[in-house]
């Protein structure tokens, strides 16, 4: 199975690497949209679907915290999962996103494979 | 925590950042040194939390050229100026945002975002810890300030 997958980072140089990331991984992709930030991530969310979101904290107009908020406010796309992709790995950090609703959580630097397998993780992909 | 305990955070995170995503591997060569002739970009990263401070990073234009190549998948002549510096800025915010992952803080840092600069000079604050690799293209430097001591995490 191929999966749709939506990249935020206002790093266009970042949002390259992540989906050449998922190709060298081996992850399928049959899709892969980009935002440059949370609130154009949540405008292709409402008229795109999407299995799953690698999204950036620091962005300008909406940043990471935020997105998730508004996605936990939202029932249509609550189901979604997010996996936030930073460089913070602070453990304060990861427990606030954790706690606002994001499902995965990649500190950079990261292994093409590490991606993958928290990918597979997050949308209980089955490896057999 | 000491310089050198500093440097050694350093140099960890820019191995670690270096390898894992930029796909090159530093050169073991003692105390590296930028060609002198070649141009530089530099890349300064800001950040604010307790405490706050800087990150600096300095590398030839041949070295950023490769590793912007590397890092995108592309060829090097396919690059524009733009790209590189953006991959330049990149480097300096990932390996930032590691070195302060490996440090203690009642808070959370926040990274402003990367920029560069156009004089070379301002590569290093008065103070900073400086950590320098040997790469097949040239000699990459990064330089570490902070307004008051830091200390590593404990593992």
């Amino acid at each position: 199975m191929a999966y749709r997958i939506l990249i935020v980072d206002d790093s266009p140089a970042m949002r390259t690497f992540v989906r050449r990331i998922l190709d060298l991984s081996g992850f399928e992709v049959s899709n892969c949209l980009q935002a440059c930030n949370g609130l154009e991530a949540l405008e292709i969310l409402q008229r795109e679907p999407i299995d799953a979101v690698l999204t950036d904290i620091n962005m300008p107009v909406m940043d990471g915290e935020e997105f998730l908020r508004q996605i936990q406010n939202d029932e249509r796309l609550r189901a979604v999962p997010i996996i936030v992709v930073s460089t913070d790995g602070t453990y304060n950090r990861i427990e606030r996103l954790l706690a606002l609703g994001a499902r995965g959580y990649v500190i950079k630097p990261f292994r093409p494979e590490t991606l993958r397998l928290e990918l597979e993780r997050t949308l209980e992909v089955r490896c057999d | 925590m000491t310089d050198d305990g500093i440097e050694r955070v350093l140099a960890k995170s820019t191995g670690e950042v270096l390898e894992q995503m930029f796909f090159v591997r530093a050169l073991n060569e003692p105390n590296p040194s930028p060609p002198a002739t070649e141009s530089q970009l530099v890349a300064e990263v800001s950040f604010e939390g307790q405490p706050s401070g800087r990150l600096g990073l300095r590398v030839n234009a041949a070295a950023a050229r490769s590793i912007a190549a590397d890092f995108l998948g592309e060829d090097e002549c396919s690059l524009s100026e733009g790209q590189v510096g953006e991959v330049i800025c990149e480097l300096a915010n990932i390996i930032c945002g590691s070195v302060l992952s490996s440090v203690e803080s009642e808070t959370t840092f926040r990274l402003k975002s990367p920029r560069l600069l156009s004089m070379p000079e301002e590569f290093a604050a008065e103070g900073a810890v400086v950590h320098s690799v040997t790469l097949d293209r040239g000699v990459l430097g990064v330089a570490f300030s902070a307004e008051k001591p830091i200390c590593p995490l404990a593992v």
